[in-house]
C-alpha cells in the first residue's frame, strides 16, 4: 500500500505526544485555555488566575436543576465559601441568544444582584466555544482547575441527579469535597462524576 | 386534541366503573395514567401495571440512563400491606440528539410496565388501590420536571384473571419487545482513545446490523454523543465507542451492561473486559441503509436515472479514454456505411451491457458470500491487473498493425468486414467496461452505492442503466443521420489514425504495469516485462503468419508458435500469484514527492485530528483509479492547495484502496459509495464530512478547506 512508512510512524508518534493537549478535557491534564467577556464587559481569561484554584460552573437560570441549587441558596453558599478560601469561582453561560438561560451583557450586570451569587465573575459564552472546548453538557456542570492549570475535578455538583429540591438534604456535594481535599493538600478523592441537569442550550 | 380525547376517555372510564380503573392526569406536557394488563388479580399472583405516558409532540421523557442530560422517570409506590411492586421493565429507548449532546428516551406514547404482586393472603372480593407517585422530566429544548400521583383500583379475584381488553395487548407487546438478556458473548477493550465492544452470538450471524447501537445502563462508561462505528463479523459485530468519564480514573470499569439495539430488535447484554474475538469483525461496515449514507435515500427510478447520467459522463473520465480512442478508430472506418456502422453500434452496446451484467452478477454474488468488495474490485487483484496490462498491449500492437484480429488490412473500409467487425465491436464494448469500471463518475457513485444495498433485480437494473448511458453516445452516433457523414471520407489517413490511436493503448498498458508494481512490488516488474516481450514476439509471429496466408501460403507452424507464446505470456503474467510489496515500494517514493504531506487514513486519526479542532481532508483513492490519479496530479499537488493546507492547518489523510481494505470499504459504504474517488472535508468544529465533487480543481479544494476552517 502506498504508505510512506517512516513518515506515517513519525506522524503517529507526533500524534501520541500531542494527544494530552489536543484530546477531550480530562482530569490530570491541562484545562483548555479561554477568554470571555464578563458582566462588566471586561475580557477575562483562565490564564490570569494561574496560581489559584479555579471553579468553573455552567449555569442557566431557566433550568429546574439550576433552580434547585440556587433556589435553596446551595450554590451561592458554595460560591461564597470557596471565594472566602481564596478560590476563584467563574460562572459561565453558554446559552445562545434567544435560547433558555441566555443573558445579555446588560442583564449580566445585574445577574449577581438578582441571584445573590458569590461568584468571582460571570462569563458570557454565547457562541458556546468555551462550553464545547470543555465538553460541558449540562447545567449545572462543574470543573475545578488547580493552581498549575490542571483539571482536578469534572462532573456534577453532587450525587443526587434530580431536580427535586428535597434531594439537597443528604446529598454528597462533590465540589465542596474536592475543594476540601485541595485545602487539606490531599489529592481529590472523587475527581470525576456524572454531570446532571438540563442540556446546555448551545448555538446550532 | 389528544389531550381532549384522553380526558373524554377518562370520563367514560369513570362512568363505566369497570374494574382495574384509573384516571389519567395531564401534567403539562404529557398525560400520565396507570393501566393494568389484567382486570383483576388472584391472591399470590403477579400482574403488570404500566405507567402510560402520552407525550406532547416534540417533547420526550427519559430511559433509565438519560444520556448526557435529563433524568429517568421514577415511580414511588404506595401499596397496601403485603403488596409489592418491582422495577420498571424499560422498553428499548430511542436516541434524542440535542445540539452536540445525546439523550436516550421516548417520544409519542410509551408504556413503562411494572410487575405488581399480591400477597397470598389477599382477600378475594376486596378491591385494592395501587398508588404511584410518578416523577419525570419532560424536555423539548427546555426541560420541565413534572409529576403526578396516579391511582388504580384492582379487584382481588380467585382464579385466572381476565385480560383487560384495552391494555393487555399493548402491555404484553411492551413486555415482549423489551430487551431481555441474550445468549451473546460480549467483551470490551479500551484501545487507545476508543472502546471496542465486540458482541457475538447465534442470533447475530447474518443479522442486519446496520442500525446497531449500544445504550449503556451506566451514564459514565461511554461518550453518548460520539458516533458508534459498526463493523460486521461472521459471528457478530464490533462497535467502536468513545470511552466516557469512568475511564478517566484508574483502569476504568471492568464490566459494562446495557442494551444492544438493532433497530427492530433489542437485547440486554453484559460485557466484561477481554480481547475481542476474531468473529466479531473483519467484514467491514454494514451496507448503508436509508439513514446516514449519502445515496441512501435514492429510489430505484432516481438511482437508474443517476446511473444513466453517470454512464454518459463516464465517457468523459480519463480512464475510458484509451478505449474510446480504439472505438473512434473503428467508427471512423465505417462512418460512410450506415448499416455497418449501425450494426457495430448495437454490437458495442451489447458488449457493454453484457459486461456490466456480468460484473454486477459477480459483485452481487461475492458480496452475498460476505466478502467486502466494491466497485472496481477486479482491479484489486494483481493477476487481473497483469492480465489486463497484457491485453492492452495486445490491442495496441493490433492497432499498430503488427497483427490483425478478425478483419484484414484490406477489409477495413470496404464493408466486407462488416460481419466479422461485429465481434470486434462487442469486444471493444466489453473492454471499455472492464477498464472503465474502476472509474466512478458524478451521479454514478451514489447510484452504485445505492444499488449495492438493494435486492439483486434493483441492483441489476441500475447497472444496466449505467451501461446504457455509457454506450449511448457511440451507439446513437451511428443512428443520427448526417452525423457520420460529417467525418472525413475513409482513405489512407485512416491507417495513420489507427496507428496513432495505438499510443493511448500503450499508455494504458504502462499505467496498469505501474498499478501492478504498487500492488505487488518491484519484483513484479521483471515478470510482467518478460511476459510483455514474449507477447510482442507472439504478436509479430502471428502477423507474419497472417501476411503469408494473405499471399497464399500456409504458415501453420508460425501461427502455432505465435499462439503458444501468447498463451505462455498470459500464463506467466497471472500465475503463480504475486507477493506482497516490500516496505519501501515505489509508491512510498510517490508519497514523498507530493507537496502536501499526508498520513494513511484511519478512523482513529480522523477522530484525533477532529478532536484537535483541525479541518480534515480525506482522499479515498486507488492506484488503478485514473480519475483519482488525475485529481492528485492536477489539483491536489498544486502550490495553491499546499498553501491552503498550511494556512488552514488542515490534516490530509489518504485512504488507499489499491488493495482490498475492509476499513476503507466501510467508510465508503458509510457515505453511500461503492467505489473511489471520494473526497471528504471535515470541518474544524467536527461533525459530518462534506462530499466534494469527483473532479477536483485547485480553487474548489482551497474553497472547501477555507470553509472547513470556520465550520
Amino acid at each position: 500500500m502506498s504508505i510512506h512508512r517512516p513518515f506515517a510512524l513519525a506522524a503517529a508518534l507526533t500524534l501520541i505526544a500531542a494527544a494530552p493537549v489536543l484530546a477531550a478535557p480530562a482530569v490530570g491534564q491541562l484545562a483548555p485555555a479561554f477568554t470571555a467577556k464578563d458582566g462588566e464587559g471586561k475580557t477575562r481569561s483562565l490564564a490570569e488566575f494561574k496560581g489559584k484554584t479555579v471553579v468553573l460552573e455552567w449555569t442557566n437560570a431557566g433550568c429546574p436543576y439550576v433552580q434547585k441549587h440556587y433556589g435553596a441558596g446551595n450554590m451561592q453558599g458554595l460560591q461564597k465559601d470557596a471565594v472566602k478560601d481564596g478560590v476563584v469561582w467563574l460562572t459561565l453561560i453558554s446559552s445562545a441568544p434567544g435560547k433558555q438561560g441566555y443573558v445579555s451583557p446588560a442583564q449580566a450586570k445585574t445577574w449577581k444582584a438578582t441571584t445573590g451569587a458569590g461568584s468571582t465573575a460571570l462569563l458570557l459564552d454565547p457562541g458556546g466555544q468555551i462550553g464545547r472546548a470543555y465538553e460541558a453538557k449540562t447545567t449545572p456542570h462543574m470543573y475545578i482547575v488547580d493552581k498549575t492549570g490542571k483539571l482536578i475535578y469534572m462532573g456534577g455538583v453532587d450525587d443526587k441527579p434530580t431536580a427535586d429540591h428535597a434531594s439537597l438534604k443528604g446529598a454528597k456535594n462533590h465540589v465542596a469535597a474536592a475543594l476540601g481535599d485541595v485545602k487539606a493538600g490531599r489529592p481529590v478523592a472523587t475527581a470525576v462524576s456524572r454531570p446532571y441537569g438540563c442540556t446546555i442550550k448551545y448555538a446550532e | 386534541m389528544t389531550r381532549f380525547f384522553a380526558r373524554l376517555l377518562a370520563a367514560f372510564a369513570v362512568l363505566g366503573a369497570a374494574p382495574a380503573m384509573a384516571q389519567p392526569v395531564d401534567t403539562g406536557h404529557l398525560v400520565a395514567e396507570l393501566v393494568a394488563r389484567d382486570q383483576s388479580i388472584a391472591p399470590g399472583a403477579t400482574t403488570y401495571v404500566a405507567l402510560r405516558q402520552k407525550i406532547d409532540k416534540g417533547w420526550h421523557t427519559y430511559w433509565r440512563n438519560s444520556g448526557d442530560s435529563g433524568e429517568a422517570t421514577r415511580i414511588a409506590w404506595t401499596l397496601p400491606a403485603g403488596w409489592t411492586a418491582g422495577d420498571i421493565v424499560w422498553p428499548a429507548p430511542t436516541r434524542q440528539p440535542t445540539g452536540p449532546l445525546m439523550n436516550y428516551g421516548y417520544q409519542g406514547e410509551v408504556l413503562l410496565p411494572v410487575p405488581v404482586t399480591a400477597p397470598a393472603d389477599a382477600k378475594p372480593g376486596q378491591s385494592v388501590t395501587l398508588k404511584a407517585a410518578a416523577t419525570f422530566l419532560v424536555c423539548e429544548e427546555i426541560c420541565v420536571p413534572e409529576d403526578a400521583v396516579l391511582t388504580l383500583s384492582l379487584p382481588v379475584v380467585e382464579g385466572l384473571a381476565e385480560p383487560n381488553p384495552a391494555w393487555s395487548g399493548p402491555i404484553a407487546k411492551a413486555l415482549s419487545d423489551a430487551p431481555t438478556p441474550a445468549a451473546f458473548t460480549s467483551v470490551f477493550a479500551k484501545q487507545g482513545t476508543t472502546l471496542a465492544l465486540a458482541i457475538t452470538g447465534q442470533a447475530l450471524k447474518g443479522a442486519d446490523v446496520s442500525q446497531a447501537y449500544f445504550f449503556p445502563f451506566d451514564s459514565t462508561v461511554i461518550d453518548h454523543a460520539k458516533p458508534q462505528v459498526i463493523e460486521r463479523g461472521p459471528d457478530g459485530l464490533t462497535l467502536t465507542l468513545t470511552p466516557g468519564y469512568a475511564f478517566q480514573e484508574g483502569d476504568g470499569p471492568k464490566a459494562m451492561a446495557g442494551v444492544l439495539s438493532l433497530g427492530d430488535k433489542a437485547y440486554e447484554i453484559s460485557a466484561a473486559t477481554g480481547a475481542p474475538p476474531p468473529g466479531a469483525s473483519g467484514l467491514g461496515a454494514p451496507p448503508s441503509k436509508a439513514v446516514g449514507g449519502g445515496g441512501g435515500a435514492l429510489g430505484l427510478p432516481l438511482a437508474a436515472a443517476f446511473a444513466f447520467l453517470g454512464g454518459l459522463i463516464l465517457n468523459l473520465m480519463p480512464c475510458v479514454f484509451p478505449i474510446l480512442a480504439m472505438k473512434a478508430a473503428s467508427l471512423a472506418g465505417h462512418a460512410h456505411e450506415r448499416r455497418v456502422a449501425q450494426g457495430q453500434g448495437l454490437a458495442f452496446l451489447a458488449g457493454v451491457l453484457a459486461t456490466f451484467l456480468a460484473l454486477a452478477v459477480a459483485l452481487i454474488a461475492v458480496r452475498a458470500g460476505g466478502a467486502a468488495v466494491g466497485w472496481g474490485f477486479q482491479l484489486q487483484s494483481p493477476p487481473v491487473v497483469a492480465g489486463l496490462a497484457l491485453l492492452m498491449l495486445a490491442v495496441a500492437l493490433n492497432l499498430s498493425g503488427v497483427f490483425e484480429v478478425g478483419s484484414s488490412l484490406q477489409g477495413v473500409g470496404t464493408g466486407l468486414a462488416g460481419k466479422r467487425g461485429m465481434a470486434g465491436a462487442f469486444f471493444t464494448g466489453a473492454l471499455a467496461v472492464v477498464v472503465a469500471a474502476p472509474c466512478t463518475a458524478p451521479f454514478m457513485a451514489p447510484a452504485l452505492g445505492w444499488a449495492l444495498t438493494q435486492s439483486a433485480p434493483a441492483a441489476i437494473t441500475v447497472f444496466l442503466a449505467l451501461g446504457l448511458g455509457f454506450a449511448a453516445p457511440f451507439a446513437l452516433a451511428a443512428f443520427v443521420p448526417g452525423l457520420l457523414t460529417r467525418l472525413p471520407k475513409p482513405g489512407p489517413w485512416m491507417e495513420g489514425f489507427k496507428k496513432l490511436m495505438a499510443f493511448p493503448m500503450y499508455g494504458a498498458a504502462a499505467w496498469l504495469v505501474w498499478v501492478l508494481t504498487i500492488q505487488a512490488g518491484n519484483t513484479a516488474l521483471a515478470r510482467i516485462f518478460a511476459a510483455a516481450v514474449v507477447l510482442a514476439l507472439a504478436a509479430w509471429l502471428l502477423g507474419v503468419a497472417q501476411h503469408r496466408r494473405a499471399q497464399g501460403g500456409k504458415p501453420l507452424a508460425l501461427a502455432g508458435i505465435g499462439g503458444a507464446l501468447a498463451v505462455v505470456a498470459a500464463l506467466a503474467a497471472v500465475w503463480p500469484s504475486y507477493g506482497e510489496p516490500q516496505a519501501a515500494s515505489s509508491a512510498a517514493a510517490e508519497g514523498g514527492k507530493a507537496n502536501v504531506p499526508y498520513e494513511a487514513y484511519s478512523p482513529e486519526k480522523l477522530a484525533a485530528a477532529q478532536a484537535a479542532g483541525k479541518p480534515v481532508f480525506v482522499n479515498f483513492t486507488a492506484a488503478w483509479c485514473v480519475t483519482c490519479q488525475v485529481n492528485e496530479k492536477v489539483a491536489l499537488t498544486s502550490q495553491g492547495v499546499a498553501d491552503a493546507f498550511k494556512q488552514t492547518g488542515a490534516v490530509y489523510l489518504k485512504a488507499d484502496w489499491t488493495l482490498k481494505d475492509a476499513v476503507i470499504e466501510a467508510e465508503l459504504a458509510k457515505h453511500g459509495r461503492a467505489g473511489v474517488p471520494l473526497y471528504l472535508v471535515y470541518g474544524a468544529k467536527g461533525g459530518e464530512g462534506v462530499i466534494l465533487p469527483q473532479i477536483l480543481t485547485e480553487g474548489l479544494i482551497v474553497r472547501a478547506l477555507k470553509d472547513a476552517q470556520g465550520r
